[in-house]
């Protein structure tokens, strides 16, 4: 076999980057390149219209609420329909905050607006009085052994998850999905939906190869990722761990 | 007499001196809570009987540069500014230097007020204070954390400035979101940009830490004929109409020299004003200009406004240089994606590479407990001109990953959380005779500078 290719279809990259959720991005990039895997970065915005078939993996990060308005404007009249084509084909999806709400069935913002979403996550998301803001940790529920997701999280949205959905992970610091019943995270089919900046995935290194395998078996089969040295990674999500300790009730 | 006055000032006072003898940093914050807990009115009440009157200066960056700035600028011209220096700027820290620069009687002694104050409390000082100038300097993305996100800050902003009566508004043409903030207001509104063609660069440079690339009318993507940095530039709005405001005090030609400072000439007077300053950078340029255009609306002489910006020296951490076993350390306080942008931009100019570097992350309240942000700083720029990077702070090893993502070898890179033994492993990678760039977030600046005291190179702050 060649040179293995992941394409990446980067979603409003310039309206839906609020709290460096492009270090996704950039972690994704890496972790192929240490393994000389070539990742494809597509930026598509608004009025852009994606090859359902064409991107193995959809990223899109939070925005500010202005921006947010404009995506969701987009999302329903644009991309909606080819996005949820490809999620229906098994192609991955990350979605953090704000693009994890507007992948859902809608928002309805604390004032009783109500913004449409696409319907590839099975959730709905209500916004809420307060904002919940801090340092999370959770703890994966989604089979591959006990591991944990450190990141940070800021919003006012409570998202319920509907029977289609499962939870990525039990909050043990911190407040996830809604503040009440303790999860973090939903996903349906090879789409995960979290709140968790941080940026996420470069902290979460072993996220970011599920990811990484997940994307590429539609097109490659059952592939074996190259080990890398994550030792810094490790590092650096025990000190996000540690950190978030330190803050509890403080 | 005022009984309740001078308790209040003297018990702030015996406060902060006990808290500098016990060297407990600087003591700028706990004062003025105090006072303020004794006489809720206490700022306004001690503002209004000075002649000269209030000027407030706010904005995400430069802040405190352009106020220490415009400080100097009135001293040499015979005032007496009563300033926040070491910028604390929340009610509590400006009540404290309040406080400060009173006597016993507590009366004040200065002739007007100069305070740099945090963006989101610019409607309450306001309020109290009744500025007769207020500078914005800039609004990026900072702390969203505490200020949550920037058009709602905008708003509130807005809101507060409509609220006044009367006074000057000098604005930050080119940025897209400032130059709004004095719609609706009463206020006489000025602004001051850059106009000198060679600056910047189209927009398809613009970097990930720009914000404010929509209309703020009509929601439309801008037009940006150029780039000065973030979300700096020219701009238009191809829907609405609305563009950039004509600029009243520009900076008609720049010339930036790296680290050692840049010339600009300012337009706004007779036949232009020739300014020069050691602080670097294209943004420290801003500051200059803003310094320069608020002294021309306080009525202020040109030849001070020369003098006071080329004899300026820097407080703390913000661009200054010092000396330490034969290696010039450039200290400069490094807080959000836009700041930090334009320091990597100013540090690599000179393009020298084999740097040693020092990047310190905390995260505590005053930083942003959120440490998301460093991933919208392009570090890659960095990685070429780096010999050594030593990573210290709460958060070094997110640091340490960012530098790993950005492409920076791990062998090149050294972790030392403390910032003392940061310091000293930056001192043993440098060559003698060469530079160490010290890139920290607020609080790692103080750490920082608290242990090169500690250290001998520099005298604490509070003994300034």
């Amino acid at each position: 076999m060649g040179r293995m290719v992941l394409r990446i279809c980067h979603l409003y990259p310039e309206l839906m980057n609020i709290y460096g959720d492009r270090g996704n991005i950039i972690a994704l990039k890496r972790r192929c390149e240490w393994r000389g895997i070539e990742a494809e970065i597509s930026l598509l915005s608004l009025e852009d219209k994606p090859d359902p078939r064409l991107y193995d993996l959809f990223f899109i990060g939070g925005g500010q609420d202005r921006e947010q308005e404009m995506v969701c404007h987009d999302l329903q009249k644009v991309k909606g329909e080819a996005l949820r084509e490809a999620h229906a084909a098994g192609a991955c999806f990350l979605a953090i905050c704000g693009g994890y709400q507007l992948l859902g069935h809608y928002f309805r913002t604390w004032k009783g607006e109500v913004l449409p979403g696409i319907g590839i996550f099975d959730a709905w998301t209500v916004g809420g009085e307060t904002r919940f803001i801090g340092n999370v940790v959770a703890e994966w529920e989604d089979g591959g052994g006990r591991r944990t997701l450190v990141g940070f999280e800021n919003h006012s949205g409570r998202t319920r998850l509907g029977p289609h959905s499962r939870p990525l992970a039990r909050v043990k610091v911190g407040h996830g999905n809604n503040g009440e019943d303790g999860w973090e995270g939903c996903r349906c089919g090879n789409a995960f939906g979290t709140y968790l900046h941080g940026s996420l995935l470069p902290k979460n290194p072993w996220l970011a190869d599920e990811i990484i395998r997940l994307a590429l078996s539609r097109r490659y089969g059952e592939v074996e990722l190259e080990h890398l040295d994550d030792s810094l990674e490790e590092r650096a999500h025990a000190a996000a761990v540690r950190r978030a300790a330190g803050k509890r009730g403080g | 007499m005022q009984p309740r006055r001078i308790l209040a000032v003297n018990l702030a006072n015996l406060i902060g001196r006990a808290s500098r003898l016990l060297e407990k940093g600087g003591g700028t914050t706990l004062p003025g809570r105090v006072a303020l807990k004794i006489m809720p009115d206490l700022p306004e009440r001690l503002v209004d009987e000075l002649e000269g009157g209030c000027v407030l200066v706010t904005g995400t960056n430069g802040k405190t540069t352009t106020s220490n700035l415009i400080a100097d600028i009135l001293r040499r011209s015979g005032f007496k500014p009563v300033h926040n220096r070491h910028g604390a700027n929340l009610i509590y820290g400006v009540t404290s230097a309040l406080a400060r620069d009173c006597g016993p009687s507590a009366r004040l002694r200065g002739d007007i007020a100069l305070f740099e104050v945090d963006e989101a409390t610019l409607p309450e000082m306001g309020r109290r204070l009744r500025p007769r100038l207020i500078v914005i300097t800039n609004l990026f993305r900072d702390q969203l954390d505490r200020y949550g996100e920037l058009e709602s800050l905008a708003e509130r902003i807005n809101a507060g400035l409509r609220m006044l009566e009367e006074g000057d508004l000098l604005l930050n043409a080119d940025d897209p979101l400032v130059a709004t903030l004095g719609e609706g207001t009463t206020l006489r509104v000025s602004y001051f940009g850059m106009e000198d063609g060679g600056v910047g660069s189209d927009a398809t440079a613009m970097q990930h830490a720009a914000d404010s690339k929509f209309c703020r009318y009509c929601g439309e993507p801008l037009e940006f004929k150029r780039v000065f940095y973030g979300h700096m530039g020219v701009y238009g709005c191809l829907r609405c109409g609305r563009s950039r405001p004509a600029v009243d005090f520009p900076a008609l030609a720049l010339s930036l020299r790296g680290v050692e400072g840049s010339e600009l000439l300012v337009g706004g007077w007779n036949g232009g004003l020739s300014l020069r300053t050691r602080l670097p950078g294209l943004y420290n340029a801003y500051n200059v200009l803003a310094a320069a255009a608020a002294a021309r609306l306080l009525g202020l002489e040109a030849d001070k406004v020369t003098e006071g910006v080329e004899g300026y020296s820097t407080v703390f951490g913000r661009a200054e240089w010092i000396e330490a076993e034969g290696r010039r350390v450039l200290l400069i306080l490094s807080k959000n994606p836009a700041g930090f942008n334009e320091v990597i931009r100013t540090v690599t100019e000179d393009a020298e590479s084999g740097k040693t570097l020092l990047l310190a992350l905390n995260d505590l309240t005053a930083d942003g407990r959120d440490v998301s942000w460093i991933w919208d700083v392009d570090f890659e720029e960095l990685v070429p001109f780096s010999r050594e990077v030593i990573i210290s702070g709460t958060r070094a090893e997110d640091m340490a990953l960012r530098m790993k993502y950005a492409g920076l070898p791990e062998e090149k890179m050294r972790l030392e959380s403390d910032p003392k033994r940061a310091f000293l492993a930056a001192v043993r990678s440098a060559p003698p005779g060469g530079a160490i760039y010290a890139l920290t977030t607020y609080t790692a600046t103080l750490a920082l500078r608290k242990a090169l005291a500690e250290l001998g190179y520099v005298r604490g702050y509070w003994e300034e």
